[in-house]
């Protein structure tokens, strides 16, 4: 008994260890020197092709560049195969899932390099869960909760597609939709595409209400890649500051 | 209805309806609306997805405490008592899910996960047992016991630096017990029974992530006492049954068991276990 008396006066030595924003407490816009770059938009926005062109051109110039995609970890890769090829994944669960896998490379790629000065690409971000997850119903209070730990981006590419472009570009590169890809767990429909549709365009309304709100920088994806492209590179050069992260040039001079 | 949803979706292609979020009413009814007033009676916070509290005809009875507070001993008795006197039981605990259950166990056993993940993976785990296994029981009309519940999982992240409010946030869609048991034990007590289980303590009980010490014996005691500290907070804050676990098993069963049968509205009978539980009577 006495010795429990005198662990209770131990001071808790864990919070300040972390690197991690806590959730809960507001991410200061600079608490890393490095930046935040993100795409979001749905199947078929061409978000994906920009952002790799968007990757390139940094890469070939040189610069300090993380690229991490939406539901990449390893760690939760298993648990995510059988929930979908089981059909176990449920709207709380679907999200839970996602969410892990999303901490797990905040945790260990994201902060970590966003502290080390470097410049991260995300393809996909919180955004993705909270058009999607709130389409499937998941209350908008939760989902913002879930995803409280991350870091705000500085910049929100949204790549805006009408429908049926984007499900049209889908539809035609894909033999067989899957079942939760298509929204099947929804119930909207028993025909895929149809089921594939519906559940777009609630995402799609899901992003449109965030565009003020999360201040998303629009862009039309049914321009032309390559003058696309040109926008996407003049609003990262105008926003960021570049020079930073391409320390080989500053040495060669 | 997809004959009814067909016929719109070609008005909509036409331009005349927008998108189905405009027009709620084509979605078939899988949402039903809870009042705020239910929600919270019902749930910590939000109703869970697609759930109808009004559906539940069961009983939900969370045993919680730490490790070695005898918290599985007393389920495997209550079960045998309650089966006897005709009730049906379904069980749940930590890292049964089917969803990630052995995927948690992994990461475990490498210990190459953060703690949020780690966060994230059980309150996975947990919604995927509400959903799968106690929630259709609860409709059904049976009792499910469960070995833990959410106050162990909040505790435990709290008390390594994850945000309280969070954590209360995630857990909100959770189904509030009809009754909570705490089986409060000394974690020097703890520390005795859990040893003598498998003649070691593990990583994770002693709290050896938390770098609290490096001696084994102390890093458990504190560790286990500032889930405890935690546990205290709750108990006060969600009307726990505080027990008394260092009381002999047979004593702590007498009192359960008179709770649950006032609970399920039967007369408090008597109960010995049979021969195949007989060991755990002491």
């Amino acid at each position: 008994m006495e010795n429990q008396e005198s662990i209770v006066k131990q001071p808790r030595p864990e919070p300040l260890k972390s690197t991690l924003p806590q959730p809960g407490r507001p991410v200061p816009n600079r608490a890393y020197p490095g930046a935040l770059i993100v795409v979001e938009g749905t199947d078929g926005s061409g978000k994906s092709t920009q952002l790799y062109l968007l990757k390139r051109w940094l890469e070939i110039g040189g610069y300090r560049l993380h690229f991490t995609e939406w539901n990449s970890s390893p760690l939760v890769k298993s648990a995510t195969r059988r929930g979908k090829q089981r059909r176990l994944l449920t709207p709380p669960t679907f999200s839970l899932l996602h969410a892990a896998d999303f901490a797990d490379r905040c945790e260990r790629q994201i902060m970590p390099l966003l502290q080390g000065d470097y410049l991260v690409l995300a393809d996909r971000y919180i955004y993705t869960a909270f058009a999607r997850d709130g389409a499937r119903g998941c209350p908008e209070k939760w989902l913002r909760n879930l995803y409280r730990f991350a870091p705000v981006p500085d910049i929100t590419f949204y790549f805006r597609a009408p429908l049926d472009v984007a499900v049209h570009r889908i539809l035609s590169g894909r033999p067989k939709l899957k079942y939760y890809e298509a929204g099947m767990d929804l119930g909207l429909s028993y025909d895929r595409p149809e089921s594939f549709r519906l559940f777009q365009a609630r995402i799609m309304d899901g992003y449109d209400k965030m565009v003020e709100s999360d201040n998303f920088v629009v862009l039309d994806g049914t321009l032309p890649v390559n003058k696309l492209q040109k926008q996407m590179r003049e609003i990262v050069a105008s926003k960021i500051d570049l020079k930073r992260f391409a320390p080989r040039a500053t040495e060669a001079e | 209805m997809p004959d009814q949803e067909k016929e719109r979706s070609q008005e909509r292609e036409k331009g005349t309806i927008p998108s189905p979020a405009d027009h709620p009413e084509i979605v078939p009814g899988r949402l039903p609306v809870v009042s705020e007033d239910e929600a919270s009676k019902n749930f910590f916070g939000e109703p869970l997805v697609g759930f109808d509290p009004h559906e539940i005809t069961g009983t939900l009875i969370v045993i919680e405490g730490m490790d070695g507070s005898g918290r599985s001993t007393q389920i495997s008795l209550l079960q045998e008592w309650l089966e006897s006197e005709g009730f049906a039981v379904q069980t749940s605990g930590l890292r049964r899910s089917t969803l990630v259950g052995r995927d948690i166990d992994e990461l475990l056993a490498k210990n190459a996960v953060t703690r949020l993940t780690l966060a994230l993976m059980y309150c996975t785990d947990f919604f995927d047992q509400l959903e799968h296994r106690i929630v259709p029981a609860l409709k059904s009309g049976t009792i499910v016991l469960a070995d833990r519940y959410i106050f162990t999982l909040i505790a435990r992240s709290v008390v390594r630096g994850i945000n309280r409010d969070y954590l209360n946030g995630l857990y909100a869609m959770a189904l509030r017990p009809h009754l909570t048991f705490w089986l409060n034990v000394r974690p020097d007590t703890a520390f005795g029974r859990e040893f003598r289980k498998a003649q070691a303590i593990s990583y994770w009980e002693a709290g050896r992530d938390m770098s609290l010490s490096h001696d084994l014996y102390w890093s458990f005691i504190r560790y286990q006492t500032m889930i405890k500290r935690e546990f205290e907070a709750f108990a006060k804050r969600h009307d726990f049954l505080e027990l008394d676990g260092e009381a002999p098993v047979s004593t702590v069963n007498k009192l359960l068991r008179q709770r649950i049968a006032e609970q399920l509205g039967i007369r408090a009978t008597k109960y010995t276990p049979s021969s195949a539980l007989a060991h755990l009577w002491r």
